[in-house]
């Protein structure tokens, strides 16, 4: 499969006087998981935020499958299949964990029913079980969001993003402040994810970059640097020099792609 | 929730709703029959305090312009009745509708903001009607209102069922409020009160599971003003009057703390803080003039010490009596073993 699920032409944000995004193209392939790294400041989650429509574009355009989802509001991206999940844990801390997959299952209905009991919705019902027993939440079904650990909360997270049946699933640094046992349990579930997800990632960790990722794609200052196997990423000069430069940091790339 | 906390929490339902139907019996008995028409007072009050929760316990935008529908569900009665000679229940249906249509007009711009600039815009709002109001004084009569005389409810063939009846008068309020309440807790507890929630929790997140929130907060913030409406309704047909005063930022900021003291975000804790303030008013006003001071001070200590109002005080002392219950029960399990 060759076919872009998701193309960027010329994106800009700007705030004030600091261009955060600057012209950036970037076409991602469906079927293939695309990791975003860049050093700090490179305008990643920007380009997230851009994306889902939190932030409005100063210039370019997003397609999404063929179709041109620039200037659309944040719920209408997400109705459209488009899901992220947010560098900084965000789950609603006072709804049971199974209200809050309940929640989401149901936020894409245009029309929510005013009087019909939640608790009556069968099939919704057992989907959320189904999600619970995914993401290994069971036992915690009806503790509120807002008592989990932080790892819980993180897979939380990634059950609400299973159970609205995303099409394309934007993870903003989903292992970000796990234990190493959190964050192998978290890339498994992604491994899993992206069989049948288109998924796009950004993420710190280069051991978790080079073991999951298909494709590459390098930002800095805004801008699309290098886009590229993991290979053809490890072996780039610019990117040692724009990203890795430092020579006590450069080994640290080569062990990441023997990992 | 456990299964007895369940039964506990249904049996005390019943019993307050066994209480309130027993007042017009039992209260003249016991103290005297002015008390009845204060407890119906107290329960339109409610209503109108639970319009406040509804907006800030369950969607999390704190209101201080609710006094506007309630004056509008007021007038549209008495405006109706005085002015245009409508029965009762087209009256009514004035008062309601009037309320919903500006709610929404308001809402429209209001729920564009959040936090303190929607408490704002709802204050501005509000008294922008209001000075409106105290200035066409030919059709609202100003901050001498109107009076009206009330038109029977029912009447078929030779019998009529009108509020000159107070106990009938109590009744109809009685089930007025107590439908609007059940109506709230099946809102609350339907899909779309879940989304309420999740929006008060996190109104960034909700958007981006594909969630309206500005069209949720502004069916809320409708909800809202129909609720008040109904209370400002009935308080014209239980007062057989309607006045620009009730229109006045001052009422809607009494309807905030007695939400807050009682429980935000619980279906009944606006119930528990309007009584609690309307009963000290009624008995210490006759023996003090400075009678807001009590209510000053125990708003601030319960807003300190009891943050989720006096109802989410009992909930919790109830969850954790339940839990010290379950405590014997693992610990002759623990004895057990070796």
């Amino acid at each position: 499969m060759t076919e872009s699920v998701l193309i960027v032409e010329g994106l800009t944000k700007r705030f004030g006087g600091l261009t955060a995004v600057n012209k950036l193209n970037l076409s991602i392939t469906s079927g293939r998981l695309h990791a975003i790294i860049g050093p700090n400041g490179a305008g990643k989650t920007t380009f997230f935020n851009l994306v889902s429509g939190l932030y409005t574009a100063d210039g370019g355009r997003v397609l999404f499958k063929g179709r041109n989802i620039t200037g659309l509001k944040p719920y209408e991206i997400s109705r459209i299949g488009i899901k992220r999940t947010m560098q900084i844990k965000s789950v609603f801390p006072q709804l049971s964990v199974a209200e809050n997959l309940w929640v989401t299952r149901n936020a894409t209905n245009g029309v929510l029913h005013p009087f019909r009991s939640a608790s009556s919705d069968h099939a919704t019902r057992e989907r959320v079980e189904f999600t619970l027993e995914q993401i290994g939440l069971t036992s915690l079904a009806h503790r509120a969001a807002g008592t989990l650990s932080y790892g819980d909360v993180a897979l939380l997270e990634i059950g609400m993003a299973l159970i609205s049946d995303p099409q394309l699933l934007l993870l903003d640094e989903p292992t970000c402040g796990m234990s190493p046992a959190e964050t192998s349990r978290t890339v498994d579930k992604i491994k899993i994810l992206a069989q049948t997800i288109d998924i796009v990632i950004i993420e710190h960790d280069m051991e978790v970059v080079f073991e999951i990722a298909d494709d590459i794609t390098v930002m800095t200052q805004g801008e699309n640097l290098v886009s590229g196997s993991p290979a053809e990423i490890s072996g780039d000069e610019r990117v040692r020099e724009a990203y890795l430069g430092r020579p006590e940091d450069e080994d640290y790339v080569e062990e990441a792609a023997h990992a | 929730m456990t299964m007895s906390l369940m039964m506990i929490r249904r049996a005390m339902l019943i019993a307050f709703i066994a209480a309130l139907i027993a007042v017009p019996w039992v209260v003249p008995a016991l103290i005297n029959k002015f008390w009845v028409s204060v407890i119906a007072e107290i329960m339109i009050w409610s209503l109108f305090a639970a319009s406040v929760n509804l907006l800030f316990g369950y969607v999390g935008l704190l209101s201080f312009g609710q006094a506007l529908y309630f004056g509008f569900g007021m007038y549209g009665v008495a405006i109706g009745i005085s002015t245009f000679g409508l029965s009762f229940w087209p009256a009514f249906g004035l008062g309601i509708v009037a309320s919903v249509a500006i709610a929404l007009v308001a809402g429209i711009f209001a729920v564009r903001l959040t936090w303190h600039y929607f408490a704002i815009i709802t204050v501005v709002f509000s008294l922008i009607f209001y000075f409106f109001a105290v200035s066409v004084k030919s059709v609202t009569g100003g901050d001498d209102g109107i009076n009206f005389t009330l038109p029977p409810t029912f009447s078929f063939g030779g019998y009529t069922a009108s509020f000159s009846n107070e106990t009938f008068q109590y009744f109809f309020i009685f089930a007025a409020v107590a439908f609007c309440f059940f109506l709230m807790h099946r809102v609350i507890q339907s899909p779309l009160g879940k989304a309420f929630v999740a929006i008060r929790d996190n109104d960034t997140r909700a958007e981006l599971i594909g969630l309206n929130v500005y069209q949720l907060r502004l069916i809320a913030f409708v909800m809202s003003g129909f609720l008040a409406g109904v209370s400002g309704a009935l308080f014209a047909f239980f007062g057989r009057y309607a006045s620009a005063s009730y229109m006045f930022y001052h009422v809607s900021g009494e309807a905030v703390v007695w939400a807050i003291v009682g429980g935000a975000g619980t279906l009944l804790g606006p119930v528990v803080g309007t009584t609690l303030f309307i009963v000290i008013r009624e008995v210490v006003s006759t023996h003090w003039e400075h009678h807001s001071l009590i209510v000053g001070v125990m708003a601030i200590l319960v807003v300190i010490l009891a943050p989720t109002g006096l109802v989410g005080l009992w909930n919790e002392w109830l969850a954790r009596w339940s839990a010290r219950e379950k405590v014997p029960a693992t610990r002759t399990s623990l004895q057990s073993e070796p």
